[in-house]
């Protein structure tokens, strides 16, 4: 090949480089998520109002200047109240991904490099979790652990840490074949050092990006639950939970409904971008 | 040569087709890359003209840009003059006609060429269908006798089988029937054999060489191997930078190059039954596309340079009969 | 793709399905909360309590007990709602119908909506078509599905009334028109994650040498858009497809309790709420295997389409 060849591809690919255009989304992610942090850190300082505080002579109020999310049906400020939600649903997004960030990336690096019966039978179980529908198998667990947070933390765990291993051992796997895992055998270098020192760094960029649409995803849980009373239990406000008290006034007074469902969809909006952008940094560093 | 590019020439009957400062950019501005920079040759009925040159000299995008098959941001200017029409002119749909129906084209991978989820017998019979009037049942013979004179045994099982199920000389042949299905006057082959192994190369160019007798068409021969050239070209454009740098016959540019590069190309080329030489290889790299020299593109890596080489680039002139250089030096090159 | 092939994979499913027997039992046996109690509440006295678990055969060792699980539900017996008095298998049997057809529906209305938007964005990759197509499919893919629901419903149904608000008809048509509104509820999100998917795909195979060969052939945009891009584009997204009707039927839990439709996705809420373990064991098990097909036909389309696999 000489120098003066044909860039790969030319001869029928595009070359689409948008730089510009993914740093934006990625600024754009950042910026909600801070919001977002900002929110669920100190919702004292932003919110307006008391979020438990009924005022009989505000009832139904559509959005105004004084109540920008317009009033629920006790009186209650729902921008406040969306405001301090968010405490709830990023606890959630960061609770239900904790345990299986950590253990199942564990036990993917490990499932992942040895290889045997501890593969097959893991690989059945993979086929199985990832196929059924998750929603289902949590709510069949927060059934028979009764409807609360705390359970659904439990339950969302007991699952989902499989995805994070799946993804972990699919990397490990392509890893274990290359030179510098050999290399650090012959050096004579432990399992264990193998693992962490080695395997782990490389394969974490895209456990990382996986994490991040992960929380968006359980936030949608997370409210479907808090909507179906088998989550967060009222009165705590948790967006799923201010919906589900709204959904009766949908026609009378839509705004109890809408905002917080408005503020959902910018979370996950945020976590995807974020999530995007890392995955683009880390694409073009290869 | 053969006789009838011989009587072509003598007679200078109207070439099938005439291809006119053809220019190939990609991109714009400032980083943009001449692919492409601004060629003319000509291929007379019947003749088999091989365009020779190393990677990235601009011979593949050449073909792909005869039918209108550069991809942007790749930007085609020029004029292709095809039986009297400008291929690059005319509308959609008599070029749509023009294509496969008239000239068809064969690439250098036969495993990407051929759409894997399709029989090898649907990918022959839309050929059919768009440029015959034959009937369904007349598609489906007509690609077992298709398959079958390309030497595919047992064509008639064959038909349904997909391309995955075929060897790769045997893949090379389906691709051959799928492209000249319709009895174009002209195949445009792109390294049609450098993906084969040597005693697979062979079939196929002698197969090519064996259709083109039987359907009186000529043939554009790309591709960097001049033993390939030697034995199935009766004319030859060498290429360089995307520049012609000389055309003519064969056996005559092979006797007595004209150009500084060709010399070095057919020098390079290891001779059997010579003891122990070196090889003799040509020092320096090709320019990059995107910053081509004011001058003789070869002139940074040529030892019969001048100072005039460097000045403006030499045009492409007859120095005989037939035989063109693009070479100011081109006399002293011949005494080489 | 050989008769081989599909009795391969048929036969692949088998320990599958044995493996969510387990777990479905484990799940509902071994994990805290003992159902006959909570049933009794305040009546349960020792003796109440022994009594009705003697009858459901709750006093057995564990294996037993799942002998007795096995051996039932070969013989179709699931056990009997404590809320409703009916046996489990006349109640999944009434319901499941209707969240099928909800599905169905909702993966059709998901096909629909996905797949000339994924052509339309591919062939004007980054253009502002492009963009709005691919930042619309992404906000509905952000919204939960009972959100999507309720909009949905207040628009259209109560407002606008065009649709009616919930419920379930009589013939087919009025089944289609009960259920539209449900269905695209789901479709939603599950035609974001396709058109993305099979975008990308479609850009791929727009750049393969074969599309260049089909063009050199003189084949009008059409066709080659048609069979050959279009039809090699979604294999990957067939797959994509199916790991995803689990999702899809996770979403009719929630859709079927906006809507008030009468599926197993409520009756798994409510069963919830009443604690009728049965049921939930029941529904739990039918669904599982039920994904478990659906994986399989997917396979089965997959390997039909590509022929490269599935040549044994």
């Amino acid at each position: 090949m000489t120098a003066a060849a044909l860039p790969p591809g030319i001869l029928g690919q595009r070359r689409i480089r948008r730089m510009g255009r993914g740093r934006k989304s990625l600024y754009i992610g950042i910026a909600i998520m801070l919001v977002m942090l900002v929110c669920a850190f100190f919702p004292e300082f932003v919110a307006p109002y008391d979020p438990l505080a009924f005022d009989y002579n505000a009832i139904m109020h559509p959005p105004s200047l004084a109540h920008p999310f317009g009033t629920d049906n006790f009186g209650r400020d729902v921008l406040s109240r969306v405001i301090w939600a968010t405490r709830i649903d990023m606890q959630i997004a960061i609770f239900c991904t904790l345990f299986p960030l950590f253990f199942g990336t564990l036990v993917g690096a490990i499932v992942g490099y040895r290889s045997g019966w501890l593969e097959a039978v893991f690989g059945r179980l993979v086929d199985l979790t990832i196929t059924f529908p998750f929603l289902v198998i949590v709510i069949a667990i927060v059934a028979v652990l009764g409807p609360g947070l705390l359970n659904m933390y439990i339950a969302v765990s007991a699952v989902g840490w499989v995805f994070y291993a799946q993804l972990m051992r699919a990397d490990v796997q392509v890893q274990r074949q290359s030179e510098y895992v050999a290399a650090a055998k012959v050096l004579g270098y432990g399992e264990a050092r193998i693992i962490f020192r080695h395997l782990l760094p490389n394969a974490i960029t895209p456990i990382i990006v996986y994490w991040m649409t992960d929380m968006a995803l359980d936030i949608l849980l997370g409210s479907s639950l808090g909507y179906l009373g088998l989550g967060a239990q009222p009165p705590t406000a948790e967006w799923g939970v201010i919906i589900a008290d709204g959904k009766n006034f949908m026609s009378t007074a839509w705004w109890i409904s809408v905002f917080p469902g408005i503020a959902i969809v910018l979370a996950g909006v945020g976590f995807s971008l974020v999530g995007d952008g890392i995955a683009d940094i880390f694409r073009r560093r290869r | 040569m053969t006789a009838l590019a011989q009587t072509a020439v003598a007679s200078e009957v109207q070439p099938l087709l005439a291809v006119r400062d053809l220019r190939v950019v990609f991109g714009q501005g400032e980083r943009a890359l001449t692919a492409v920079d601004g060629i003319d040759f000509e291929v007379a009925p019947g003749e088999v003209l091989g365009i020779a040159g190393e990677s990235g000299s601009g011979k593949s995008v050449t073909l792909r840009a005869i039918l209108r098959l550069v991809h942007p941001p790749g930007h085609v200017s020029g004029r292709v003059l095809w039986r009297g029409r400008d291929l690059l002119t005319i509308p959609e749909a008599e070029l749509r006609r023009v294509r496969g129906g008239q000239i068809g084209v064969i690439f250098q991978e036969p495993m990407t060429a051929l759409n894997p989820v399709l029989t090898v017998g649907m990918q022959i019979r839309e050929n059919l269908r768009e440029h015959t009037t034959l009937d369904a049942a007349g598609r489906k013979a007509r690609a077992i006798e298709l398959l079958d004179h390309v030497g595919i045994p047992a064509a008639k099982s064959r038909i349904e089988d997909y391309p995955h199920q075929f060897s790769g000389g045997m893949r090379q042949r389906a691709m051959i029937a799928i492209a000249l299905a319709s009895s174009p006057k002209l195949l445009l082959a792109d390294e049609p054999t450098t993906a084969l192994d040597v005693t697979i190369q062979d079939q196929i160019l002698k197969l090519i060489l064996r259709l083109r007798r039987e359907l009186a068409m000529s043939v554009v021969l790309v591709t960097h191997d001049l033993g390939v050239i030697a034995q199935t070209c009766d004319r030859l454009a060498v290429m360089y930078a995307g520049q012609v740098v000389e055309t003519g016959p064969v056996t005559e540019i092979f006797r007595r190059p004209r150009h500084a590069y060709t010399l070095g190309l057919l020098n390079s080329v290891p001779r059997a039954g010579v003891m122990r030489q070196p090889l003799a290889s040509i020092p320096g790299q090709p320019p990059l596309l995107s910053n081509l020299p004011q001058g003789c593109a070869f002139a940074p890596r040529c030892r019969f340079v001048i100072d005039a080489c460097r000045q403006a680039r030499p045009p492409l002139v007859a120095v005989e009969t037939a035989h063109k250089s693009a070479c100011i030096r081109h006399e002293t090159v011949a005494a080489a | 793709m050989s008769l081989n092939y599909l009795v391969i994979r048929l036969a692949q499913i088998l320990p599958t399905f044995f493996l969510i027997m387990v777990i479905v039992f484990v799940l509902v046996h071994l994990l805290p909360g003992d159902p006959t109690s909570a049933l009794l509440g305040i009546r349960a006295t020792d003796e109440a309590v022994n009594r009705i678990n003697e009858q459901l055969g709750l006093n057995r060792p564990i294996p037993v007990q799942f002998l007795f699980f096995l051996r039932n539900f070969f013989q179709g017996d699931l056990g009997d709602s404590i809320v409703l008095k009916v046996s489990v298998t006349s109640l999944i049997i009434s319901r499941l119908p209707v969240t099928l057809f909800l599905t169905a529906f909702a993966a059709i209305l998901a096909v629909l909506l996905a797949v000339p938007m994924a052509m339309l964005a591919a062939l004007r990759r980054d253009s502002a078509v492009d963009g709005a197509i691919r930042t619309g499919f992404q906000i509905g893919l952000s919204m939960p599905v009972f959100y999507i629901g309720i909009v949905l419903l207040t628009f259209f149904a109560a407002r606008l009334r065009w649709f009616p608000v919930g419920g379930f008809g009589t013939t087919f048509g009025e089944d289609l028109y009960h259920l539209f509104l449900p269905a695209l509820t789901l479709a939603f999100s599950l035609s974001a994650v396709l058109m993305r998917n099979l975008r990308n795909g479609i850009i791929e195979v727009l750049n393969a040498e074969y599309v260049d060969f089909a063009r050199a052939k003189g084949l009008r945009n059409r066709l080659v858009l048609g069979r050959h891009v279009l039809r090699n584009a979604l294999i990957a997204t067939v797959a994509l497809f199916g790991l995803n009707i689990g999702t899809l039927l996770g979403g009719a839990v929630i859709t079927e309790s906006v809507f008030a439709i009468p599926g197993v996705g409520r009756l798994m809420i409510d069963s919830i709420y009443g604690r009728d373990y049965p049921v939930i064991q029941g529904l739990t098990l039918t669904l599982a295997i039920l994904v478990s097909l659906v994986f399989l036909v997917t396979d089965l389309v997959q390997a039909f389409l590509d022929p490269r696999i599935a040549r044994r």
